[in-house]
C-alpha cells in the first residue's frame, strides 16, 4: 500500500530510472559474487599444486620461507640434482610409462571387442553378464590382493611389468566395455549391413568400420587407464618391490624420511611426474566429460 | 540384433577371462580363506566362523570401521555439496569454460601421493605456509600429528580435494541433462533464479546425486593411501581406516584368515551403506512427490 503511495508522488520517470537501477545493481551485485566464488575455485583447485611445481623452482632455503616469496631468481639446481643424484627416480619413470601405455592399449583392445559384441549382439549371457561387471566393480580392490599376493609370488610374477599391467587391465575392462558399449551403439546399424553386403567379415568390419568410428569412446577409455595406472599407489606398493617399481612409490618413501629430505629434489621429481597426466587430462577434458557421461549412465 | 555365435564369443573371452582370473576367482577364495586359518607359509586349517569372531571382538577393527564411516560420510556430503555448487556456478555461464574446466580437473590429474605430499607440506605444523597462516590467524597451532581427530580430518580434507573433480562431473553431466525449456516455462511464470533451484534444479537432479552418493560412497569406503602416507593408521593405531586394518593385519601381521574376514566385512559394509542410502533416498524421493 505503502508502495502505491510512494510512486504515486513520485514522478513516473523517476520511478521507472529507481526501478532500473536496482535491478542493475543486483545483477552487478550476483555477478561480483560469482567471480569471488570462480577466484575460490581456483585458488582451491590450483594452488596447492602450483606450490609445488613453483617451489621446485625455488632455492633450498627459500622453499619454506614465510611468507612465501612469489617473486624470487628460478633456478634449475633441484632438476639438476634430480639427474645426477637420485639414481632411482628415472627408472621408475619408464616403469611407469610401460605399465601405463601397456595397461591404456591393453584395455582399448578387449573393449573395443567386448563393447561391440554387447552392442549388437543379443543373448541373456550378455545381459545377465553385463550386470555382473557392474557390479564385480563395487568390489574393494585390496580384498583381491590378498589371494593374488601368494599366487603371484608362485608364478614368479611378483616385481614385474606384467602383474601391474594386467591388475589394472583388470580393474578398467568392466566399466570401459560398459563406455564402448555406449559409443559403439550411437553407430547406425545399417554401416554393419552395408559392410556385410560388401562381404567383409566381422573381424574387418569391426576394425575398419567400428574402430574409426569409435575413436572417441577409445579416447576416453584411454585417459581413464591411463591416469589411473599413472598414478596409482596401493596394487604397485604390494606387488612391486625394487625392478618394477613405479614412480608414486618412489615418491611416497622419499616423502617419508623426513629428516634427510631434500624437498627440493622431491619437487622436481613431483612436477616431473605429473606432466604427463596433468596434459592429458587438460588436453583431452572432452572425452574425459563425454566418456563419464556415458559411464554414468549406463553403470 | 545377432545371437552370439563363436566370434562373438572369442571377442568378450577375453575380458571374462580377465575379470574371473583377477577379481571374481579371488574374490570368492578370500571368502574361503576367511573360514580358515592362514597365514606365512603354513597349511590352512578350516576354523568356521572363528576369524568373523576375531575381528569382530575386536577393538581396533572398530575404532578403524568407526573412522571409517564418520571420514566416508563427511567426504562424500562435502564433496556433494561443493559439486552442486561448482556446478550451478558454471550453468551460469562463463568466459573461459575450457580453462576452467582445466583448473577444475587439475587435481583428478595428480596422484593421491602427491596429494598427500602438497597438503602435507602445506599444513605440516609449524613450517606449513596454509598451517602457519592459521597460527598467525590467531587460531594456534593446528598440529595433527599428534591429534588422531585433526589427522582424520586432514585425510578427509585431501580426499575431497582429490575426488572433487569426478564428483563434480557426475553432477554437472546431470545438470546439463535437465532440459532448458523447463527453465524457459518457469521464468515466464516469473520464477526468481533462487526458486528455479529449489524447485527445477535440485529435483530433476535427484537421479544424478543418488548415483553419484551411491558411486562415492562405494568408492570412499576403500580410502586407504590420504590416511596412509598421512599417519600410516598412527598414532598407536588411533587413525586406522579399514581398509589399512586390512593392510595392516595382512601384510604386516600375517594373519591371513582374518584380514580376509574384514575383506569381506569391507564388502558387505560398503554394499549395506549403499542399500542404505539408496532405501532411504528412495522413500523420501516418495515422500516428496504429491
Amino acid at each position: 500500500m505503502t508502495e502505491v503511495l510512494r510512486s504515486a508522488a513520485m514522478p513516473r520517470s523517476t520511478v521507472r530510472r529507481k526501478a532500473r537501477w536496482q535491478r542493475q545493481a543486483g545483477r552487478i551485485f550476483v555477478a561480483a559474487i560469482r567471480q569471488v566464488f570462480f577466484l575460490l575455485l581456483i585458488v582451491w583447485s590450483l594452488v596447492p599444486i602450483l606450490f609445488i611445481v613453483i617451489s621446485s623452482f625455488k632455492r633450498q632455503t627459500e622453499i619454506f620461507a614465510y611468507p612465501p616469496s612469489l617473486f624470487f631468481e628460478p633456478t634449475l639446481q633441484h632438476y639438476i640434482s634430480l639427474w645426477t643424484s637420485w639414481d632411482a627416480f628415472f627408472p621408475t619413470m619408464i616403469n611407469s610409462a610401460i605399465i601405463s601405455v601397456s595397461a591404456t592399449a591393453l584395455t582399448c583392445v578387449i573393449c573395443l571387442m567386448s563393447g561391440f559384441v554387447y552392442s549388437r549382439y543379443s543373448s541373456a549371457f550378455l545381459g545377465l553378464s553385463a550386470v555382473y561387471l557392474i557390479a564385480i566393480r563395487l568390489l574393494p580392490p585390496i580384498v583381491i590382493t590378498l589371494p593374488l599376493f601368494p599366487v603371484v609370488n608362485a608364478l614368479g610374477l611378483s616385481d614385474t611389468h606384467m602383474v601391474l599391467v594386467l591388475l589394472y587391465t583388470a580393474f578398467w575392462v568392466s566399466i570401459c566395455t560398459m563406455i564402448m558399449k555406449t559409443f559403439i551403439d550411437e553407430i547406425p546399424r545399417s554401416i554393419d549391413e552395408a559392410a556385410a553386403v560388401d562381404g567383409a567379415s566381422t573381424l574387418q568390419l569391426l576394425w575398419r568400420v567400428v574402430a574409426p568410428m569409435a575413436l572417441q569412446g577409445l579416447a576416453a577409455c584411454a585417459i581413464f587407464v591411463f591416469v589411473f595406472s599413472w598414478n596409482e599407489y596401493l596394487f604397485a606398493l604390494i606387488f612391486t618391490t625394487t625392478d618394477a617399481k613405479t614412480t608414486p612409490l618412489i615418491i611416497a618413501e622419499v616423502m617419508d624420511t623426513p629428516a634427510g629430505t631434500n624437498w627440493g629434489v622431491l619437487f622436481a621429481g613431483v612436477t616431473i611426474q605429473l606432466i604427463p597426466s596433468t596434459l592429458l587430462v587438460v588436453l583431452t577434458q572432452r572425452y574425459l566429460i563425454a566418456g563419464l557421461t556415458a559411464g554414468s549412465v549406463k553403470g | 540384433m545377432r545371437t552370439l555365435d563363436r566370434t562373438g564369443w572369442a571377442l568378450i573371452a577375453p575380458v571374462h577371462v580377465l575379470m574371473l582370473a583377477v577379481i571374481t576367482i579371488p574374490s570368492v577364495y578370500v571368502l574361503w580363506l576367511s573360514l580358515h586359518s592362514s597365514t606365512f607359509g603354513s597349511g590352512l586349517e578350516w576354523v568356521g566362523l572363528d576369524n568373523f569372531r576375531e575381528v569382530l571382538s575386536d577393538p581396533y577393527f572398530w575404532r578403524a570401521a568407526r573412522n571409517t564411516v564418520l571420514v566416508v560420510n563427511a567426504i562424500v556430503y562435502v564433496e556433494v555439496l561443493l559439486a552442486i555448487g561448482i556446478a550451478v556456478l558454471f550453468m551460469g555461464g562463463l568466459r573461459y569454460p575450457k580453462l576452467m574446466f582445466a583448473i577444475v580437473l587439475m587435481p583428478y590429474a595428480i596422484t593421491e601421493v602427491v596429494a598427500v605430499l602438497t597438503w602435507k607440506t602445506l599444513l605440516n605444523p609449524g613450517t606449513g605456509f596454509i598451517s602457519r597462516a592459521i597460527e598467525d590467524m590467531g587460531f594456534g597451532l593446528i598440529n595433527w600429528s599428534i591429534s588422531p581427530p585433526l589427522a582424520l580430518g586432514v585425510s578427509a580434507l585431501i580426499s575431497i580435494w582429490y575426488h572433487l573433480p569426478f564428483t563434480f562431473l557426475l553432477i554437472y553431466a546431470g545438470m546439463v541433462s535437465i532440459p532448458r525449456t523447463v527453465y524457459e516455462a518457469a521464468r515466464v511464470d516469473g520464477a526468481t533464479a533462487w526458486q528455479q533451484f529449489w524447485r527445477i534444479t535440485l529435483p530433476l537432479l535427484v537421479p544424478a546425486i543418488l548415483i553419484t552418493l551411491i558411486f562415492r560412497l562405494v568408492f570412499a569406503f576403500r580410502l586407504f593411501t590420504e590416511v596412509w602416507l598421512l599417519t600410516f593408521g598412527g598414532p598407536a593405531r588411533l587413525t586406522e581406516v579399514v581398509a589399512i586394518y586390512l593392510y595392516q593385519g595382512a601384510f604386516r601381521y600375517g594373519r591371513f584368515g582374518e584380514a580376509a574376514a574384514t575383506g569381506w566385512l569391507m564388502v558387505v559394509g560398503s554394499l549395506l551403506i549403499a542399500a542404505i542410502y539408496l532405501w532411504f533416498m528412495h522413500r523420501q524421493m516418495r515422500g516428496a512427490r504429491p
